[in-house]
């Protein structure tokens, strides 16, 4: 009897002590000072609705089966299978104009090493007005030819990089290189995940353009064990055909995750990939407008989208967890509302500031 | 010269009326030369150089320690403070990092201070010898900006056990130096024993299986302090075969060590304290360079206080030679403390155990430790540091009024006869091995057939108690870590929960302590001090951690009054043993402190209340009610039943290491003869680690056992009326008071009576045998 009862009880003891370390905060409605310190937050009543919601629907589908609630398929390659839904979304794909552009950044004389803004205006009315005329600077001619190279042969990410040193990494200028990508060579990301960093990821949502429509796919794992199958699947769609990588927040969370749980998993990627991070362009666009820069926030103020029977982003874990330990599927189907109007709202703002900056009106 | 005045203060000890009686005995070490030693194959011509230029001749030890780690060997060094540890392996990791530029190092120290010493060491190496090692640190105070190019370029990095548990859920970025890994160095390792110990090897066996995956399979440096079960000890924190390097060849002259007793007339006229300063001042007036060692950071202060005040009357120019050192010091303020000293400015520094970890400054003429530190280990470490090269030296030891240093103060033979401490680590603590083992699901997918070697036994029932809570879940790859929060937060190595207090003078931060302390040092009205310098709490801050205070200059202190209580919260099992009541189960330890005592000098002249929210401490206890004929008998018999359940719980607290596999410092014990609502009399033994961590626990199942034992103890210890051996406690909160022998041997025998007979010596056969 010993042998079978010794170690009862320690499994409960990790559990709650896993669950006392919050990782967000509850706190009262309104209190925006305290929305400013980084610690994770969930507003009082959000988090209230949230409980009542997932009660309602531990209620609702109680005994429902999968395949009743979400229409999918399960999807197999090499990291064994998950489960992979699939729609359909209008979208107002926006094109830049890749000449203004282009100009734009040939004018951009403080792109070469050794011109700050001083010399740029000093070089301005000498009549330097582009990087070409910089070939004929005695000093200047090496470094504005090796801009000139990087425009000319170089990858986005080069010119990302470069535009990034030069001036900084949420410049309106590094947007604009995506315009040097067709629409089709895009891809959305978002994940959803038990918590931050080193846990499984639970959903990933992937958005692409074809005949201007965006298709997002979402990969989901019915338990932990599809995440490597489904970690694959997304990371098929990230390369070949879609170089081009957008995310919110993705720099800091959705990407270094990825990164995380495919060398968990022993599989290294190249992390070398041009990515554009809607959240850092929205920050240096409307910081001074809105006091919280999160999506749900903007998709309100900016594209004027409600959600519906939402959930914070922060409490995805337990509505997940409830469903491992229920077998209950109600609670899966905000995750997967909650991350396809992520994948959409992302693709939505991108483009609304790519049209901000560089439409062809 | 440094001679004469070290002959004259030990003269002085012998002759001053006032001293000459204090003095019970002094120990004389003889002088020893030293001993070379050979390699068996020439240094690297680099390092030959560096040698040549320091005139530094390799003692036997030091080419013992090379000669194995060239050949590949784990070793484990024993030599005694300032004997040329650091060197002995500094030199073969050089070595081989310049045979192999891509080889990596990883050095361990339980400091950020040590480090920071370390640090300095192996850049004044690699500069002189061209040695392109890079070394840097990398701990919580390292720059997010920095941290990319210690892991890309550092050939030796230099972190703490904290640290290394955070970043091996990074391992990604940390692919490269990892596969790299030759050298893992652990110095000061004895500070890894009891649970501390027992959760550092197991975040070893974290790292080794990492290792494991990324292809290399380092080679362990371990230096610590003597130890009675040094190979045992280094098997057990890393799970490889160690070699042995304890033939000291390093030279010292001829050492004094003295027992001295304020209260050797059984009274005291004054406290040990002001003992203590009157010697530290002597020696500093005497020209020797002398380091003070005191139980509390404020005595460390308090001492520095008066010997300055002394020297002002008399020697007034070597006021600004006496300084303070302790942990809450500023980086800053320690390394001007440090260098004054190697400059030979500063003559006295009185400190805490901050010091005793080995921190560079050379060794000085004269050590004064304020009071038995607890351990054999730590008095040797402390006064080691007495002794400059072949120089005489004194050490002395003055004791405190508590039985504990009472009874070595009676029995020099006793106390210089004692043996080393056993250091113990234990694998096999289920709780530990469970919160590493999900560390470890969460760094990589965990495999059965690779990863059952580095968590034992209990990996299967462990693996099966975490899955049935969904905290891990099989999958094709291996077992996946599922839980909601990040495993490395929920794991602590040592228990202690990080909250921090700033105390803030005029909006400049003095220092930081964690909450225990502030209550205990920094409460409203307390007399704090810093470097010698008065400050009075004018406000603590509970919400946000800060406590402001103000310069101030009064002639007083102050000194917490606390309360300590505990409440059964929930009894998990119950049984009798002998007909005595016994319990295990869920119990609140409060600790209140209730107000403080205004004292000047060692009069006290004032009490004032306080009123700070208790600190409550949740963990797991056993307990029982001793049968209530047993009073009966020990009252009628004259004895004092108090002191006799006090006595039990120390003699149980002693054993309970041999049994569960901890240190002493892990459990706490409380008695009381009327407890609670019943008013029975009680013993309690608890884990000293919020939540319980299991020694109760084990301890609980082998009751009769550790009765036993302890009554054997007790009975057979041929001392009359207790002594450290059997029912004295070094760490005794109420400074070992009451206690009753006779009374405790009545209480312990009762607990074990009616049992059968057995054969004594089997049982403490067992008893060592599982800790060697």
């Amino acid at each position: 009897m010993a042998a079978v009862n010794a170690h009862a009880g320690i499994g409960a003891l990790w559990q709650q002590r896993l669950e006392k370390l919050q990782e967000y905060e509850v706190i009262r409605d309104g209190n925006i000072f305290r929305t400013s310190f980084r610690n994770s937050y969930v507003f009082a009543s959000e988090y209230e609705q949230a409980r009542q919601y997932l009660d309602w629907l531990i209620t609702k589908y109680r005994n429902v089966p999968f395949t009743t609630i979400f229409s999918g398929n399960e999807l197999a390659n090499e990291g064994g299978v998950c489960f992979s839904l699939c729609s359909y979304h209008p979208t107002i794909v926006k094109t830049i104009d890749i000449e203004r552009f282009r100009s734009e950044i040939l004018t951009d004389l403080t792109l070469v090493l050794g011109i700050g803004e001083k010399i740029e205006r000093r070089l301005k009315n000498r009549g330097y007005q582009t990087l070409y005329d910089l070939l004929q600077h005695q000093k200047f001619r090496m470094p504005a030819r090796q801009v000139i190279e990087c425009l000319t042969y170089g990858n986005s990410i080069d010119l990302i990089n470069l535009i990034g040193r030069r001036r900084s990494r949420s410049h309106p200028r590094v947007l604009g290189t995506a315009g040097f990508h067709d629409p089709e060579e895009y891809v959305f990301l978002d994940i959803e995940t038990l918590g931050l960093f080193s846990r499984p990821i639970i959903l990933f949502g992937v958005g692409t353009i074809e005949n201007k429509r965006l298709i997002v796919h979402q990969y989901l794992l019915r338990d932990i064990d599809e995440e490597q199958a489904a970690l694959i699947a997304t990371i098929e769609q990230m390369s070949g055909d879609h170089p081009a990588l957008i995310t919110f927040n993705g720099k800091s969370f959705d990407f270094p995750y990825l990164q995380d749980r495919l060398a968990y998993y022993g599989m290294n990627r190249n992390s070398q990939i041009p990515h554009f991070d809607v959240l850092q362009f929205s920050r240096s666009r409307w910081r001074d407008e809105f006091h919280s820069l999160r999506l749900c926030m903007l998709e309100k103020e900016i594209l004027g989208i409600n959600r519906e029977n939402d959930i914070p982003g922060q409490m995805v874990p337990e509505f997940y967890e409830t469903y491992l330990h229920t077998n209950n599927c109600g609670p899966l189907i905000p995750i997967i509302e909650h991350n396809k109007q992520d994948v959409v709202s992302l693709a939505l703002l991108f483009f609304r500031l790519l049209n901000d900056y560089y439409g062809c009106c | 010269m440094t001679i004469m005045a070290v002959a004259d203060i030990i003269g002085l000890l012998k002759q001053n009326p006032v001293y000459k009686k204090r003095v019970v005995h002094i120990d004389i070490t003889e002088s020893k030369q030293p001993q070379y030693g050979t390699l068996a194959a020439p240094l690297n011509e680099s390092i030959c150089r560096y040698l040549d230029q320091r005139k530094i001749h390799l003692y036997s030890h030091q080419c013992d320690a090379i000669n194995y780690i060239r050949e590949k060997k784990h070793i484990i060094i024993t030599t005694p403070t300032a004997s040329g540890k650091t060197l002995a392996f500094n030199i073969p990791v050089f070595e081989s990092l310049a045979i192999n530029p891509k080889a990596r190092a990883l050095y361990l120290y339980p400091t950020k201070a040590l480090s920071n010493d370390q640090l300095a060491t192996l850049e004044q190496m690699a500069h002189f010898t061209g040695i392109n090692v890079k070394p840097a640190i990398y701990d919580g105070d390292t720059p997010q900006s920095k941290r990319p190019a210690i892991r890309e370029n550092a050939h030796i990095v230099i972190s703490n056990p904290y640290e290394l548990h955070r970043v091996l859920s990074w391992h990604t970025k940390w692919s490269e130096f990892f596969s790299c890994l030759q050298f893992v160095v652990i110095d000061e390792a004895h500070r890894y024993r009891g649970v501390f110990g027992s959760n550092v090897a197991l975040l070893i066996r974290r790292l080794l299986r990492l290792c494991q995956y990324y292809g290399s399979d380092p080679q362990f440096i371990l230096s610590t302090a003597t130890l009675a079960n040094p190979l045992v000890f280094a098997e057990r924190l890393t799970s490889r075969s160690f070699e042995l390097v304890d033939d000291d060849g390093s030279p010292h002259g001829k050492k004094h060590f003295v027992l001295y007793n304020p209260f050797y007339d059984g009274i005291g006229e004054r406290s040990a304290h002001q003992e203590t300063k009157d010697l530290l001042v002597s020696c500093v007036r005497g020209d020797l360079q002398t380091l003070c060692f005191t139980g509390s950071r404020k005595m460390a202060e308090l001492i520095t206080v008066w010997a300055r005040d002394d020297l002002r009357h008399v020697t007034s120019c070597l006021v600004d030679a006496i300084a303070a050192y302790r942990a809450g010091y500023l980086l800053g303020e320690r390394r001007a403390i440090e260098k004054q000293l190697k400059d030979g400015l500063m003559k006295g520094v009185v400190s805490t155990n901050a010091l005793e970890l080995g921190i560079d400054i050379g060794s000085l003429d004269a050590v004064i430790i304020s009071g038995y530190p607890g351990t054999m280990m730590s008095t040797c470490q402390q006064a080691g540091r007495a002794g400059r090269k072949g120089e005489l030296s004194l050490a002395i030891l003055v004791a405190q009024a508590n039985p504990l240093d009472q009874y070595f103060m009676h029995h020099p033979d006793k106390f210089f006869a004692r043996s080393y401490e056993y250091a113990i680590v234990d694998t096999a603590n289920p709780y530990i091995v469970s919160g590493h083992m999900l560390c470890a699901a969460s760094e990589l997918p965990m495999n059965d057939l690779t990863d059952q070697k580095f968590f034992g036994d209990l990996y299967i029932p462990l693996q099966t108690e975490l899955a049935s809570q969904n905290l891990i879940r099989q999958t094709g790859h291996g077992w996946v870590y599922a839980g909601r929060g990040r495993t490395a937060d929920a794991v602590h190595l040592d228990g202690i929960p990080g909250e921090t207090f700033r105390i803030v003078c005029n909006g400049r931060l003095l220092e930081t302590m964690d909450r225990a302390q502030a209550y205990r040092e920094a409460h409203k009205g307390a007399i704090m001090l810093h470097q010698g310098e008065s400050y009075i709490v004018k406000e603590m801050d509970l919400e946000s951690h800060t406590i402001r205070v103000t310069e101030t200059d009064v002639d007083y202190y102050t000194q917490p009054l606390k309360d300590v209580s505990l409440a059964i919260l929930e009894v998990l099992e119950n049984c009798t043993i002998n007909g005595v009541k016994c319990a295990f189960g869920d119990v609140e330890v409060t600790e209140q402190y209730t107000g403080y005592k205004i004292k000047r000098k060692d009069t006290i002249i004032g009490v004032e209340v306080l009123a700070l929210p208790p600190l409550i401490f949740r963990t797991r206890a056993f307990w029982f009610v001793p049968l209530e004929n047993i009073e009966h008998k020990v009252t009628t018999a004259g004895f004092d039943f108090a002191g006799g359940l006090h006595g039990t719980e120390h003699a149980i607290i002693a054993l309970m290491p041999l049994h569960v596999m901890c240190d002493r410092w892990d459990i706490g014990g409380l008695s009381s003869p009327v407890y609670g609502e019943s008013g029975e009399p009680t013993v309690f033994i608890y884990d000293a680690y919020e939540g319980g961590i299991g020694l109760a626990e084990k301890a609980f199942e082998i009751l009769p056992k550790l009765f036993e034992t302890s009554y054997e103890l007790v009975r057979d210890c041929l001392c009359e009326e207790g002594c450290p051996s059997c029912i004295y406690s070094p760490k005794c909160g109420n400074d070992n008071q009451p206690l009753d022998k006779q009374a405790a041997e009545l209480i312990l025998k009762d607990l074990c009576e009616s049992r059968e007979k057995k054969d004594r010596t089997e049982i403490w056969d067992q008893c060592l045998k599982s800790i060697s």
